[in-house]
This record gives structure tokens, C-alpha cells and sequence, in this order.
């Protein structure tokens, strides 16, 4: 077992659903010890080819090679056994059932005796592992729902992982991860390449593929457009570089805003009033006309409460959300006054997936389309299209449903529903989560529109980086308190914030 | 990119056309070369006006829980609500001599019931089929003590001209226009449209401005409505009622709706003409089977391997999971 040999290869690898073409044709070659980076757009077959490696579904055509031997694994499981395993985007443990059962799934054989699964065994060997990998403080007994979103996903971590491992795909996963999952993570890659075992790090986060991969493949519309060593890696436009080689085509324009003017109205629009609930303990602030205000922290620092509460979605025990001095007790008060709320989960609470684009966008607006009681078929498809065509939305007709859309698209969809509503106060939470860097851009020039026409924005972020770039104004919260206050200006950096972050 | 997933909604809306049609198509193909073969035919006008009276109570019923349908939910109590209704009416009319106090009484126990059915179910977050289950035993006692009194288990109208409820242009038309008002309501209101809104993402439509609750309340109301209008053909028909009235119509409904392509988790594809397509395949086999020579005893199972055919063949969703 050396280093630099090769451990899997993927010839000419094709993959349609229905219509749609995922992957036209690619290759690609995995050596023991590296890194690799697998970096695109929505769409672009990085997470496709990979899950094709591991198993969770098969190629149209095309050969691929592991080990030396012809590679046709028939589940993940099997795969798993085998040595590859791929960690999900989604979530992708079993509800109901304990965290031991689930790092265990699949292999309940090791622990029975008699056609008796020997329980305690597989807690205590389950326990040994989390400590293992410095997540002690999740217990092998618990049920698997007691853990939120990320805690699950450091389980399925553990559960990719056994002596066999080979090749292990972490498939966008830092996203939904905190500081602290991130770092058992980055932890656990590196110590795996030292072993000379193989990463694939999928990701449309540059900064992350730079800092962690020791080479990195770029994938466009199903096709592997360039391959860049460490030596590549290292040169000074190189970031630049690779959002050529995913978009195909320059930038244009400013990526953020460009101007470091923070003037705006003193008109407060939405004002939280000591606001008490659930760990947020009187909490103020203001948010005015034309300004645009970023919360950062950490997931589970409180900023996503604030959010919601802002939109009537929180009983205050305290206080009060006052919308241009009216209070607001619900969401539907929150409508009628102009808010429009982004949610972070944009695919279970901003949007309904199993309807078209048009019943999405119209769905905040539908009383003011009523003539009496009657809606017009007209007045939706009117209202609707004028969106589509503001977002340039990639689809057919509104009447596509919105779970055929990519991520960005479904984000513009959720934008959309507001423009169309006429909100002119936007409360977006993680407006940019799972989107990539062209729609990013978009998105960004929006909310400069709607700044420049005078509405008032709360911009929740996980992202410094893009709260630094957009925000006239800059909360940092920690434990349900806002920790630090930023004013717009060039000097603005990450590392100013980390440490009323952590 | 696009113009290929335009093919692929169309497709999918095609489908679903298939899905409604196809099966009313095949059974009116099927029966009519079939039943003629045993010297029979289901275009007879004596068997026509079968087939109507079969068909109208389970339409006026599928048409209305369209709407129940359509948030996800089932209602398990209806079969018993008509059995109340006919009764009701009966009783009244014997006493008073018109129907109109029966009807407007039944008309208030269905929006009652209909309340309670959508509000229990969203306040104390248990599954909106458990209310029902609850009045479906509640109703069953009532009838219970009701014909025990009467000391009889079955009533008739007295002294009453009964033969409009046996008008076959009446029964249709009826219909025509519960179909009308209904798909008017479901398609082109602020109601139908929060209700398959809610049905296909509860949480997605509340952020969005509906009140989960009182969106709730009217979808059970109009079902409610339809289980009247339902009730009082069941009970013209014969001009009577009895202990026996209406049960198992919960299933025939139910039935109905699948056949005609209603996915039962609701949302956006829900239609009215599901319930209409449905309720005419439904009673299509239920006259047109015994016409074919299978025997009455019979009827139950072959019913079954149709039902269970249609639904393997027309109710897959993608990945093979079948209709939740």
C-alpha cells in the first residue's frame, strides 16, 4: 500500500434520468492518500458521479475500476463493506430506532448470537467508536431522534467509517455542520488521507476545497472541465480560476455589493421591543428603511429565533415585534403589514415542493387577486410570469413543480413569492444556503435592488463572508445575545468576528 | 434543458389523465361487449337507471370529500353521518310532515361534526382520522338508541310523494351542479386553493398567509354539505331508513376517489373529477359484474383484484412507493 497508487477509476461513466443528462461521459481517477475536491454548480454531476461510486445508484454506462478489479457495487451498503462510503447532503439516518442501531445498520450480524441481536454489545461498541472520534457526548443508547440535524450527520460520519474504509465521499456536508462539527470533520479527513486512504470533499464552497483538498477536479453540466494539482492550487488567482472553469464565463460585476455607504432612512421599520421567548432574553433592535442588517453566529446561537420571531412565528413571553409601529402577534399580521419571511429550510417550510412554480409564487398573494371570491386563472399566470421572468427562473412555464427545479432556482422561487406580494420588509434566513456561486451573485444584486428601492432587510447568515460583503449593519450573536456590532466598511474581516462568535 | 422538462411534466400531467380516465374507459369498453355476450346490457334503460341510483350517492359523497381528501385527511365517520341524516329526516317528516326541518337539522349536526372533526384534529395534533373514528362510534350509538326507541329497524316517509328523489334528471342534475359549485370553490377560490396548499405543505402554506385551522373547518364544512345532499337521495330513493343505512359508504368512497386517481396524501394534484371518474368506475363494476355472470357471492373478491390491480398499475409513485 503506497502512496500516489491509484485506488479507483471511473471510465466514460453516463448517467441519465428520463430526459434529463447528469453526466455525459466522465472520468475520473482517485490515488491513495489525496484529498480531492469535487467542485461545480448545482446540477453539474459532482454529487451524481460520486453516488454512483458508492453505490446509491447504478451508471447508464461506462466502467469503473477499484482496486484493480472491474467496480459494480450493488447498494451502499455493500459498498460500505467494501471499503467506499459517501456521507449524504441530506439526512440520511433511521428515525425511531437508537444511534447504536443506526451506526450499525447493515451489519447487525457482528452482534448476534443465537439469531439474538446482542444489544448492549453493539451500544458499548458503538459507544467506543463516538469516543473514538471525540463525540462522546452523543450516547450510543439514545434514541436517534433526541439529536438534531447536526449531531446526525457526525453519527452517519461514524458510521461510514470502519476498518475497511478505502475511499470516503463527504457529499456538501460542512453546510449544515457548526464550528465545532467542521472541526471533528477536517480532523477526521486529514488523519484518514495520513493513512493513505482517499477523501472526496464535494463542495461549492472555494475557500473550503482550497484550504483542505490536496487537488481538485471541476465539474460543469455532467463533464469534468479541468483538473488542478496541489502546485495549482496554491497560485494566487487560482479562486478566480475555478469559478471560470464552473460557470464558463467570467464574473461580471461586483460579486457583493461594491459601496461602502451605510447612510440609510431613520425610519424604523421593524423594531423588536425587548423580546423575550424560548433562550432570547430581551432582545433589541431596529431595522430601517433602506438598510440592510446581517445577524451572524454560529447555528444554535439564537440568530434563526430572531428571524422567526420577527415574522409572528414565535410567542413572545415579552416584548414585542412592532411592523412601522403596529404590533406583530402572527404571521398573517406579518403579511398583511409587508413582512415576507425566507425560511433556512427552504425545501420543508419556505416552499411547497409538490406544486408548480405558479401555486408557490402566488400563494402569499392569493387575497389580493380575489375579485369577491373568485380567482382568475389570468390574474395567477400574469403575477407569476412577471417573477419568473424578474429571477429569469429556469423553467418551462409556471406550471413546472418546483421539486424538478435546481437549488437556486427553488431559492429564487422563494424570493419570488415576496417581490410578487410586494413585502417590503425581507427577513431572509440563510438566503444563499446550497446555491451556487452564479446564482449567489444574482441573489446578491437583488437584495441590492431591494435596498435601493427602500426596503428594510434582516439578513440571517452562517456565512461571514457574504453578511461582511452585503450588511450596512452587522449583529454578531452568541448564546441568544448579540455579542458584537459591526458598521459597514472596507476593513471588515471574518477573523474580526470569530471571537464573538465562539 | 428546459423544453426536455416541459416533456416531462406534460408527461406526468398525461399520466395522470390515463390514470382518471383510463380505468372508467376500460370498464364501459369491458362491460358493454361483455354483458352482451350474456344476452344483457348495461345500456338498457332499466339498467341505466340502476347504474344512476348506484352511482349518485357515492358521487354526491366523493365529490364533496374531495376536499377532506385534499388536506391529507380521511373521514371514517361518513357512511354513519348519512345513516343519521336519512333517519333524521324520516323521523321528522313523520312527525311534522315535511322534510325541510330534517334537512335543515342534519345540515347543522354536519357543519357541527364537521368543526369539531377539523379543529380537534390540528389543536390536540393527533391524526385528523382519529375525530372521525370517534364520531363514527358516537353516530353508530345514537342510531342505536334511536331505532331501539322506535322499536322497529327501519322507518319510511308517511303519506309522502317521494318520486322526484327517483327523477333520473333530477339525481344527475343534482349532481351537475354539486360538481359545479364544488369545482368552482376547489379551483377557483381562496378556500380550494389554501386546502391543497395545506394538504401539500402545511407548514410552506401558513407561512404563506392561510390559517391552517379555519382553511380546515370549510374543507370539512363543504364535505359535510355534500354528505346531506347525499343523505337525502339515499333516504328518497326508498323513501326510508333503517339501522343499516349508509354503512360502509365511508370505503366506497374512499374507493371511488382512488380509482378515480386521488392521491391520498393530497395536494396539488387533488381534482373533483377524480371523485366523479371514481364513482362511476366504482358502480360500473358494482352493476355491470353480477350482468357478467359473476356470482353475487363472488363480487366482493373480484372487486378486490380489480381494486388491488388498478392501484398496483396506475398508483405508483416514482421509486416504486405506493400512495401515502
Amino acid at each position: 500500500m503506497k502512496e500516489n497508487e491509484i485506488i479507483f477509476q471511473a471510465i466514460n461513466i453516463k448517467k441519465e434520468f428520463d430526459v434529463t443528462v447528469a453526466l455525459k461521459g466522465a472520468d475520473i481517477t482517485l490515488k491513495r492518500g489525496e484529498i480531492r475536491g469535487l467542485i461545480g454548480e448545482n446540477g453539474s454531476g459532482k454529487s451524481t458521479i460520486m453516488s454512483i461510486a458508492a453505490g446509491m445508484q447504478s451508471a447508464t454506462s461506462g466502467e469503473m475500476v477499484y482496486k484493480g478489479k472491474t467496480w459494480n457495487p450493488t447498494s451502499m451498503i455493500d459498498a460500505n463493506l467494501q471499503g467506499i462510503s459517501m456521507i449524504l447532503q441530506e439526512a440520511n439516518t433511521i428515525p425511531g430506532i437508537t444511534v447504536a442501531q443506526n451506526i450499525f445498520a447493515g451489519r447487525e450480524k457482528e452482534f448476534t448470537s443465537h439469531g439474538i441481536v446482542r444489544i448492549k454489545k453493539m451500544i458499548r461498541a458503538a459507544q467506543a467508536l463516538l469516543d473514538k472520534y471525540e463525540i462522546g457526548y452523543i450516547h450510543a443508547a439514545d434514541q436517534i431522534d433526541r439529536y438534531n440535524f447536526e449531531d446526525r450527520k457526525l453519527i452517519e460520519l461514524v458510521r461510514c467509517i470502519n476498518e475497511n474504509i478505502e475511499i470516503l465521499v463527504v457529499d456538501e456536508t460542512t453546510t449544515a455542520l457548526s464550528h465545532n462539527g467542521r472541526n471533528v470533520l477536517y480532523k477526521l479527513i486529514h488523519q484518514l488521507a495520513e493513512a493513505h486512504k482517499t477523501v472526496v470533499l464535494i463542495s461549492h464552497d472555494i475557500d473550503e476545497i482550497l484550504e483542505h483538498c490536496t487537488s481538485l477536479t471541476v465539474l460543469r453540466d455532467g463533464e469534468i472541465m479541468g483538473e488542478l494539482t496541489k502546485e495549482d492550487m496554491q497560485k494566487s488567482d487560482i479562486a478566480n480560476k475555478i469559478r471560470y472553469l464552473m460557470i464558463g464565463r467570467e464574473m461580471t460585476g461586483d460579486y457583493y455589493r461594491s459601496d461602502y455607504d451605510s447612510v440609510c432612512s431613520e425610519v424604523s421599520r421593524l423594531s423588536f421591543q425587548h423580546v423575550t421567548f424560548g433562550r432570547i432574553k430581551d432582545f433589541n433592535l431596529e431595522v430601517h428603511a433602506g438598510e440592510i442588517v446581517g445577524i451572524g453566529g454560529l447555528s444554535g446561537c439564537g440568530m434563526h429565533e430572531i428571524g422567526r420571531a420577527g415574522y409572528g412565528l414565535e410567542k413572545l413571553i415579552e416584548g414585542k415585534v412592532l411592523c412601522d409601529g403596529k404590533i406583530v402577534k402572527s404571521c398573517k399580521d406579518a403579511i398583511k403589514y409587508g413582512i415576507g419571511y425566507i425560511s433556512k429550510n427552504r425545501d420543508t417550510e419556505a416552499l411547497i415542493l409538490n406544486g408548480s412554480i405558479q401555486d408557490n409564487i402566488v400563494l402569499p398573494s392569493l387575497p389580493d387577486l380575489q375579485k369577491g371570491i373568485y380567482i382568475s386563472k389570468k390574474s395567477e399566470h400574469m403575477l407569476s410570469d412577471k417573477e419568473i421572468e424578474r429571477f429569469h427562473i429556469k423553467c418551462a412555464d409556471g406550471n413546472q413543480w418546483v421539486n424538478t427545479l435546481s437549488g437556486g432556482n427553488k431559492q429564487k422561487v422563494s424570493f419570488a413569492k415576496w417581490t410578487a406580494k410586494g413585502a417590503n420588509i425581507i427577513i431572509m434566513d440563510c438566503p444563499t444556503r446550497g446555491v451556487d456561486v452564479g446564482v449567489k451573485q444574482f441573489m446578491y444584486q437583488q437584495i441590492m435592488e431591494m435596498k435601493k428601492a427602500g426596503n428594510a432587510i434582516l439578513m440571517i447568515s452562517e456565512e461571514l463572508t457574504e453578511l461582511i460583503g452585503m450588511s450596512d449593519r452587522l449583529l454578531i450573536m452568541k448564546d441568544f445575545e448579540i455579542s458584537g456590532q459591526f458598521k459597514r466598511s472596507s476593513g471588515l474581516k471574518p477573523a474580526d468576528m470569530i471571537n464573538y462568535m465562539v | 434543458m428546459a423544453h426536455q422538462r416541459a416533456g416531462k411534466k406534460i408527461s406526468s400531467d398525461v399520466k395522470q389523465n390515463i390514470i382518471m380516465f383510463g380505468g372508467l374507459v376500460f370498464c364501459i369498453i369491458f362491460f358493454s361487449i361483455f354483458t352482451s355476450l350474456h344476452g344483457q346490457s348495461i345500456w338498457n334503460p332499466e339498467k341505466l337507471s340502476t347504474l344512476i341510483s348506484d352511482v349518485i350517492v357515492t358521487a354526491l359523497l366523493s365529490v364533496g370529500a374531495v376536499f377532506v381528501y385534499a388536506l391529507g385527511n380521511i373521514d371514517i365517520s361518513t357512511g354513519k353521518q348519512v345513516g343519521l341524516y336519512a333517519t333524521l329526516m324520516v323521523v321528522i317528516q313523520q312527525q311534522t310532515g315535511s322534510l325541510l326541518w330534517g334537512v335543515l337539522l342534519s345540515f347543522l349536526i354536519a357543519i357541527f361534526i364537521a368543526i369539531v372533526n377539523a379543529i380537534t384534529g390540528e389543536l390536540l395534533h393527533i391524526y385528523a382520522i382519529i375525530p372521525s373514528v370517534v364520531f363514527m362510534f358516537v353516530l353508530s350509538g345514537l342510531s342505536t338508541i334511536i331505532y331501539s326507541n322506535l322499536g322497529c329497524r327501519s322507518i319510511s316517509l308517511y303519506n309522502y310523494d317521494y318520486s322526484i328523489f327517483k327523477n333520473p334528471w333530477v339525481m344527475v342534475g343534482t349532481l351537475i351542479i354539486e360538481s359545479l359549485l364544488v369545482a368552482f370553490v376547489f379551483n377557483k377560490t381562496m378556500v380550494g386553493k389554501y386546502t391543497k396548499a395545506i394538504g401539500a405543505n402545511a407548514i410552506s402554506a401558513s407561512q404563506g398567509g392561510a390559517n391552517i385551522i379555519k382553511y380546515k373547518v370549510m374543507a370539512y364544512i363543504v364535505m359535510g354539505v355534500c354528505t346531506v345532499v347525499a343523505s337525502l337521495f339515499q333516504m328518497g330513493y326508498t323513501a326510508s331508513a333503517s339501522d343499516s343505512t349508509g354503512t360502509g359508504y365511508e370505503l366506497n368512497v374512499m374507493i371511488a376517489l382512488i380509482l378515480g386517481g386521488m392521491p391520498l396524501s393530497g395536494g396539488m394534484k387533488s381534482r373533483v373529477s377524480s371523485a366523479l371518474v371514481g364513482a362511476m368506475t366504482f358502480s360500473l363494476l358494482n352493476v355491470g359484474l353480477p350482468l357478467i355472470g359473476v356470482p353475487v357471492n363472488f363480487t366482493f373478491m373480484v372487486k378486490a383484484l380489480i381494486f388491488m390491480i388498478v392501484v398496483l398499475i396506475t398508483c405508483r409513485k416514482r421509486g416504486g412507493v405506493l400512495p401515502r
